[in-house]
């Protein structure tokens, strides 16, 4: 029976490989070639205990892995949060044994943050999706998936989690199906007009109270929430982290979005956007974390202000 | 003196040590500390809160004019110990800190608008003009009502003039009605009980909780005092509430102020704003410097407000229900060298009544506004829909936006 080498950089992947493991089909575990972080020292951690065979990946030179692969006897790989785009003479290794797990509905969200772009647009389900692998990322036949809602208050760590609890049902189906006479591949669509994942940047995350939506200003704070991608808010000369956003409906004509309209106990700190409202539910400071409320009233925030208004005026002239 | 005594619920309750919000508590803990250190009982807190009163309204009102540090001694006096009966009054968290914008414009906290009573020049102003009100509609009446909207917790511009008159017995409360009405339940509370503390009861006819843009009173009114604005004449609902209880103005009433003219002016910054008042202990029109004042180039009235032209005022309706109000047409002047390194600003001038006033610099409200939206012989980097870009020489054409923030919209003819 072919054995598996779990390609991960995350504890997330645990629960797949506790599956093949316990199925007797896991090989080794391959570990990305990347600087140590608590996620990656866990997993490392965890395979010790279970006695589970690491290998390292190089991202310069595949050659030593391959050798340890084929001296194992490993002919099938399953990629599942791995740093890496793998490298053609790998990919030739496993000869279209070497699949991929990608936690959106391919073709949609192809790239580095599919988690983080779902959310932000407000998807209310998603895919776990198991494809081949080849030269494009994210690209190759799909063998099967997995349906997954999207609770409206989940962060990205819930989904991360969610997707991983639903991990070893997923990988179970593929090895039955392969073990059964083989999965049915069918390739991917391709079009421009594909939702994509990209690497976030630093502008992603600023709110523009003029642009986004009350919807998309909370989702923004969903997508990011705890995370290094959190929604970020400028506010005189400092830039606040804007947790859990929440839209409120506000029929006020005439009034700026980013311009704040309530202030209350009991209603918050909302603020006007050019649709309608949103609710400013938990903010993050260098101070600490605060609900709107109380970072208003520290940070003398107060209705009738604007939240837009950052370059002074020289700036902002030709 | 009694002894505070666990024991004794009554010697308890004649102290005053009330029970506070905690943020109340952390802006006038010095207020409260040195009330429980000495002790002072209920009776004697009402003496010192009625003669800080009388004590600001007796410097304000005299012919010599008193110096700024003491004007401003007892104006903090009167604060606090205003702010000692907001204390009793026992307001909530949410009572105290409620801020929002109404469809009419900014709804200040009771927390935020408690400061008011300390604008001395503002209060002295309107005092003033008032009093002359007041004695001139007595003259020809035997008694007058007055109307007071959007008055704040305080009710700044009356109470401290209502217990001078009644400690000097000036007017009679059989002689001034008085009408408070605010939208926020914690002004309503804070109000009755420095009404009471005051002992002003018989001088008020109506303490009212509503909405100043549509309230009703059932009386025609002899006084209207109108003072929710803020600079530039923005922000708060000040025309709004004008426009529609004027209306019930007998028709000799009196709006309190007389005129309130807004103009405009493209000033440098720095000489306007900064290097104007690097020397002055304060800022006040007493101490404006000619220098800024002749490098201005003034752009005449944007709009005027009496009790004329708010009877003339036409609303007009635009696209999204904005409302606005057709003001005056300015042309920008010719031949200003410096005129793109210029900001465009507005500032109000109040007259009270009869040359009584509230000048440029004297209050937060006449403070100048920078609008640094308006762009004149120069461009924006990026231009943006509320960014308004004109030349020397054209016409402008203003209105005043009617809307939860009001303010000025320039249009270029």
């Amino acid at each position: 029976m072919n054995k598996y080498a779990v390609f991960t950089g995350s504890c997330l992947s645990a629960t797949a490989i506790e599956y093949l493991d316990q199925a007797g089909l896991l090989a080794c575990v391959v570990l990305p070639d990347s600087d140590a972080n608590p996620d990656l020292l866990q997993l490392q951690q965890w395979l010790e205990q279970k006695q589970i065979t690491m290998l390292k990946y190089n991202k310069k030179d595949d050659k030593p892995l391959i050798m340890q692969l084929d001296r194992m006897g490993v002919e099938c790989g399953v990629i599942y949060l791995f740093r890496h785009k793998i490298k053609t003479t790998l990919i030739q290794y496993f000869q279209e044994h070497l699949v991929n797990i990608h936690p959106s509905p391919l073709p949609d969200y192809r790239g580095p943050q599919p988690i983080y772009w779902q959310l932000r647009n407000g998807e209310s389900s998603t895919k776990l999706t198991l494809h081949k692998v080849n030269e494009e990322l994210d690209c190759g036949d799909i063998g099967c998936e997995v349906e997954i809602d999207i609770h409206p208050f989940e962060t990205n760590k819930c989904l991360h989690q969610k997707m991983a609890q639903a991990l070893p049902y997923l990988v179970s189906q593929f090895v039955q199906t392969e073990q059964s006479g083989g999965a049915v591949w069918r390739p991917q669509e391709q079009g421009a007009s594909l939702k994509a994942a990209p690497q976030i940047i630093h502008s992603d995350l600023l709110v523009d109270w003029r642009q986004h939506s009350a919807r998309e200003i909370a989702n923004m704070a969903r997508a990011g929430n705890t995370d290094v991608a959190c929604a970020l808010f400028q506010y005189r000369q400092s830039v606040f982290q804007l947790l859990q956003a929440t839209p409120v409906e506000c029929n006020l004509v005439g009034v700026k979005a980013g311009t704040v309209v309530q202030l209350d106990k009991n209603a918050g700190l909302v603020v006007k956007t050019d649709d309608c409202a949103v609710r400013l539910d938990i903010i993050g400071a260098q101070q600490g974390v605060f609900d709107g409320y109380r970072f208003a009233l520290l940070f003398s925030l107060e209705p009738g202000m604007e939240l837009c208004c950052g370059a002074n005026y020289e700036s902002r002239v030709i | 003196m009694d002894r505070i005594d666990g024991t004794n619920s009554k010697t308890l309750y004649d102290y005053a040590n009330p029970e506070i919000d905690v943020l109340l508590k952390h802006s006038v803990r010095t207020q409260l500390e040195s009330l429980l250190k000495t002790s002072i009982s209920v009776e004697q807190r009402l003496v010192v809160l009625q003669q800080s009163f009388v004590e600001a309204m007796t410097l304000v009102l005299s012919e010599i004019t008193a110096p700024h540090t003491q004007l401003v001694k007892t104006f903090e006096n009167m604060y606090d110990q205003a702010v000692l009966s907001m204390a009793v009054a026992g307001l909530s968290q949410e009572q105290l800190t409620h801020q929002y914008i109404s469809a009419t414009g900014l709804i200040m906290s009771p927390y935020n608008c408690k400061h008011t009573i300390k604008d001395i020049y503002r209060i002295k102003g309107y005092a003033r003009g008032l009093d002359k009100a007041i004695q001139g509609k007595l003259k020809n009446k035997p008694s007058i009502n007055v109307l007071y909207p959007a008055c704040g917790p305080f009710a700044p511009l009356l109470l401290p003039l209502l217990s001078y008159y009644k400690e000097t017995q000036t007017y009679k409360p059989s002689q001034i009605q008085v009408t408070l009405v605010d939208i926020q339940p914690g002004a309503i509370l804070t109000l009755k009980q420095l009404v009471s503390d005051l002992q002003l009861e018989e001088y008020i006819s109506l303490i009212e909780e509503a909405d100043a843009s549509i309230f009703e009173p059932e009386n025609a009114i002899d006084l209207l005092v109108l003072e929710a604005m803020q600079h530039g004449f923005t922000k708060e609902g000040q025309l709004s509430i004008a426009k529609h209880l004027v209306k019930y103005l007998s028709i000799d009433g009196w709006m309190i102020p007389q005129n309130v003219s807004v103009k405009g002016m493209m000033v440098v910054g720095e000489t306007e704003f900064n290097q104007q008042w690097k020397t002055q202990e304060f800022s006040h029109s007493s101490n404006v410097a000619n220098e800024a004042q002749q490098d201005r180039v003034e752009l005449g009235e944007i709009l005027k407000i009496n009790k004329s032209t708010l009877l003339e005022m036409q609303e007009l309706e635009l696209e999204g229900g904005i409302k606005v109000i057709p003001a005056n047409q300015i042309v920008l002047p010719k031949g200003v060298e410096d005129m793109s390194k210029r900001i465009f600003a507005v500032y109000a001038h109040i007259e009270t009544f009869a040359q009584e006033e509230v000048g440029q610099y004297d209050s937060g409200i006449t403070h100048p506004r920078p609008d640094n939206s308006v762009y004149i012989d120069l461009k924006p980097k990026d231009i943006e829909h509320t960014h308004f870009v004109a030349s020397s020489g054209d016409t402008i054409q203003f209105y005043y936006q009617l809307t939860g923030l009001p303010g000025f919209v320039p249009v270029k003819l």
